[in-house]
């Protein structure tokens, strides 16, 4: 699968940007990489777009649900934000914030696939 | 050098960490993203892995001396470990986090610390096992460049039997004309 979509990954650990990244380039996504939910609302603020955000939940400075708050605010509707946590807790978190849709972790290369698939078909 | 039993040590190392249940299908996950473009890639990312956990369990120690009773402290360093546990499929270790979890929840500064300590022997052992199987597996090559060896000594091996053979040629030529019957 062919794709060239623009995503940004944002996770505080290096470990899963790694693992994630690699999942995304797999899928032939354009990658772009934020460590907190701070540096992936400056993204969007700085006027970068994006097709899909993964984002991890609880993160230091700016937690996941509260940047997809934000993003959302800034008119981004369009962004498919999927939202990932080992937090068993945290799909209403990312829901109520205005995700797209919530994984827990880890990550699987057959859960993204149709993720990216489904942004691609759009 | 027999690269052959290397690699069945290898194999051997692998199934031991999976049948111990230090690795599960996640890390199978990770070593399907390994490719000719990024050869090292799954021992890049479990030195990484190791790198942030140590970093992680450090700073809950200080956090455990510096904050006691903070249980919601503790409890966010912990997830944040969990999270890294289970992207690598280090499903003792990640056992042991939810195992920590359960102890904030239920605020027991004893089991927590009991946890603590349980993740830690975890930790070291499987970063020791690891280290072994990545050390068998940096001694056997792998197998493009294996194969890639062999099939030059077929041909080098091809090529001298080629040449012996018409060397006999020459020295039996007439000879072995003379003793032909004829068509």
């Amino acid at each position: 699968m062919t794709s060239s979509l623009k995503a940004l990954l944002v996770d505080y650990m290096a470990v899963e940007r790694m693992v994630v990244s690699s999942m995304l380039r797999n899928f032939h996504c354009e990658i772009t990489l934020a460590k907190n939910g701070k540096e992936a609302v400056d993204m969007f603020l700085e006027g970068n777009e994006f097709d899909i955000v993964v984002c991890d939940k609880d993160m230091p400075i700016m937690t996941g649900p509260e940047a997809v708050i934000k993003i959302r605010a800034m008119g981004a509707t369009d962004v498919k934000i999927v939202g990932v946590s080992a937090d068993d807790n945290a799909m209403e978190a990312f829901m109520s914030a205005g995700a797209d849709d919530f994984v827990p972790k880890p990550m699987r290369l057959e859960v993204l696939g149709p993720m990216i698939e489904e942004v691609i078909n759009r | 050098m027999d690269y052959s039993n290397l690699r069945r040590q290898a194999a051997s190392l692998k199934k031991g960490l999976f049948d111990q249940g230090h690795l599960d299908e996640q890390f199978r996950q990770v070593e399907d993203l390994q490719d000719e473009a990024s050869p090292n890639f799954v021992e890049e990312v479990v030195v990484v892995f190791f790198k942030d956990s140590g970093r992680l369990i450090s700073n809950l120690e200080q956090a455990l001396e510096k904050y006691p009773r903070d249980f919601n402290r503790w409890d966010a360093y912990m997830q944040q470990l969990k999270g890294s546990c289970s992207s690598i499929g280090a499903s003792r270790m990640k056992n042991e986090c939810m195992s920590f979890r359960d102890n904030c929840g239920q605020r027991s500064v004893e089991g927590c610390m009991g946890s603590l300590q349980k993740l830690k022997r975890e930790h070291a052992i499987l970063r020791q096992k690891l280290e072994s199987y990545f050390q068998v597996t940096l001694e056997a090559p792998p197998c493009q460049s294996w194969c890639h060896d062999r099939w030059i000594i077929s041909i080098n091996l091809l090529t001298d039997v080629c040449m012996f053979t018409m060397q006999l040629l020459r020295q039996v030529g007439p000879a072995g004309a003379a003793t032909r019957p004829a068509m």
